[in-house]
């Protein structure tokens, strides 16, 4: 195959794999107010392992990239939310507060997968085995990203399927990223840690404006933080194991 | 210096610092309530901060037994809360006066020192500058942490000097954890990546249970959300510069 047919097919399938977190919610049929709370717990506690986790590998290439990055990535999610506010948007039957929360769930986890698509590609550089290694690592750790993802869209009505679809929208960005990371190495190897802020900036902004305020709104905040910490401390643990 | 020395001067300091909290009440008798939003979310964004820090300095050490302490922090402050009934309690209330609401926000708040203290003896058996990286950490989260219960003692018609007083008194469990679980670990080193985890988990759950969910009620959702990650950026900053 082509080196850059490779690159791309290795980035779509760490893609496809964001899909399977929507697999638990084909269980779930109803999904009631404190349904919802509970589920943005997971998503929020399994957001804020994932940024942990970015943090890291930001900082080790550069402190001030990475909270450049994420000071942009937190403007950028204000940004994005006082535009949804202003145009009180609809997204398919649902109603203008659960349309922005799923919509900016969905932009979020989108341009959080741009840093990630780079590194896929710029993984390439350093040989089959490391690429292949790091490609696995991203595909698995997309799957709890897909599960975040399926925990907001799931409970506001969007179907099991447009939850998958949903979730491999979101990492599109890594094939498409993959390529020109893999051609132009030298160029984008600074960028990463700019990304990688962004991308954690963008998803602790997310928690803390959204998801987490109407988590304690319905559940009970024992409940909340049970599920937060927990589902963090997981996170972090399969981090680790890849 | 001998190193448990280090840990109770930078402990107390840690301790101590709760005292600067009650200065906002020598000028006003109350702040408003947005500020004690604010002063929450501060403290929170400090504490998950220090809890990432400390994830990422014992990140290589046995993930297992890691991510167990951390499943037994979570579950340690759980159950302190039930068996205290403090598991839902709100700790900023400023029209409730009756003795026992003052007891249980007194012990909720040695409770949540007491994990500051094991997460900063942990620290310091990583390595002392990481240790006094965290006191310090943990003395900044201090000073909103007691503005807050100044405001709740103050609306008790409490004396200023009692307060800051109470609210270093809450803290002197901090200590007492921090030198306990440096000395533990210095006995038994196997046990270091076992507090690692509990201090960690300990931590998320208290920012998730106190400090935030008050917040939310206190000040707008994009104030506290700001106020929170920046606060923790920043931690994570200087942590990236000084360690």
């Amino acid at each position: 195959m082509h080196p850059l047919a490779l690159v791309f097919a290795y980035g779509l399938l760490t893609a496809m794999a964001t899909g399977l977190g929507a697999i638990p919610f084909a269980f779930v049929r109803t999904v009631s107010p404190k349904g919802v709370a509970y589920a943005n717990a997971v998503a929020s506690g399994l957001m804020l392992g994932a940024c942990f986790g970015l943090l890291v590998e930001g900082t080790e290439s550069g402190t001030w990239p990475t909270i450049i990055g994420a000071n942009l990535g937190i403007l950028f999610i204000l940004a994005t939310q006082q535009i949804l506010l202003r145009f009180n948007v609809s997204f398919g039957s649902l109603g203008s507060v659960a349309a922005r929360r799923t919509l900016l769930m969905i932009v979020v986890m989108t341009v959080h997968s741009f840093a990630e698509g780079v590194a896929v590609g710029a993984s390439f550089g350093g040989g089959m085995t490391l690429a292949t290694l790091i490609t696995v690592a991203i595909a698995v750790h997309n799957i709890p990203e897909g599960l975040a993802i399926s925990a907001v869209l799931r409970p506001r009505g969007v179907s099991v399927i447009g939850c998958a679809g949903w979730s491999v929208f979101s990492s599109l960005p890594q094939p498409l990223m993959a390529v020109p990371a893999y051609l132009f190495v030298d160029a984008f190897a600074p960028a990463l840690p700019y990304g990688i802020g962004f991308a954690a900036g963008a998803m602790v902004l997310m928690v803390f404006v959204e998801l987490l305020p109407e988590a304690y709104g319905q559940a009970s905040r024992r409940t909340v933080a049970l599920l937060v910490s927990v589902s963090l401390a997981a996170m972090i643990l399969f981090q680790r194991f890849l | 210096m001998n190193p448990t020395i280090t840990v109770l001067i930078y402990s107390s300091i840690a301790a101590a610092s709760a005292a600067l909290g009650a200065i906002p009440f020598r000028w006003r008798d109350s702040i408003p309530t947005a500020w004690i939003g604010w002063a929450n979310a501060l403290a929170a964004g400090l504490m998950l901060g220090t809890a990432y820090v400390i994830v990422v300095a014992g990140l290589n050490r046995m993930v297992w037994a890691g991510a167990t302490g951390a499943f037994l922090g979570i579950g340690f402050i759980y159950w302190t809360h039930l068996i205290a009934h403090t598991e839902d309690i709100d700790l900023n209330k400023l029209d409730e006066t009756g003795p026992e609401y003052g007891y249980q926000v007194l012990l909720v708040q040695s409770l949540h020192s007491a994990s500051e203290g094991v997460a900063i003896g942990v620290a310091m058996s990583l390595n002392i500058g990481l240790g006094v990286f965290a006191a310090i950490a943990f003395a900044v989260h201090n000073v909103p942490e007691a503005t807050v219960l100044c405001a709740v003692l103050r609306a008790r018609g409490i004396r200023l000097r009692d307060a800051a007083g109470l609210a270093v008194m809450t803290n002197l469990s901090l200590i007492l954890l921090a030198i306990v679980t440096f000395a533990l670990i210095a006995a038994v080193p196997s046990l270091l990546p076992w507090t690692l985890g509990f201090a960690m988990g300990a931590l998320v759950y208290l920012v998730m249970v106190e400090p935030l969910p008050e917040s939310y009620r206190q000040a707008g959702n994009t104030s506290i959300a700001l106020v929170t990650s920046v606060a923790m950026g920043i931690v994570v900053l200087l942590n990236g510069f000084l360690l």
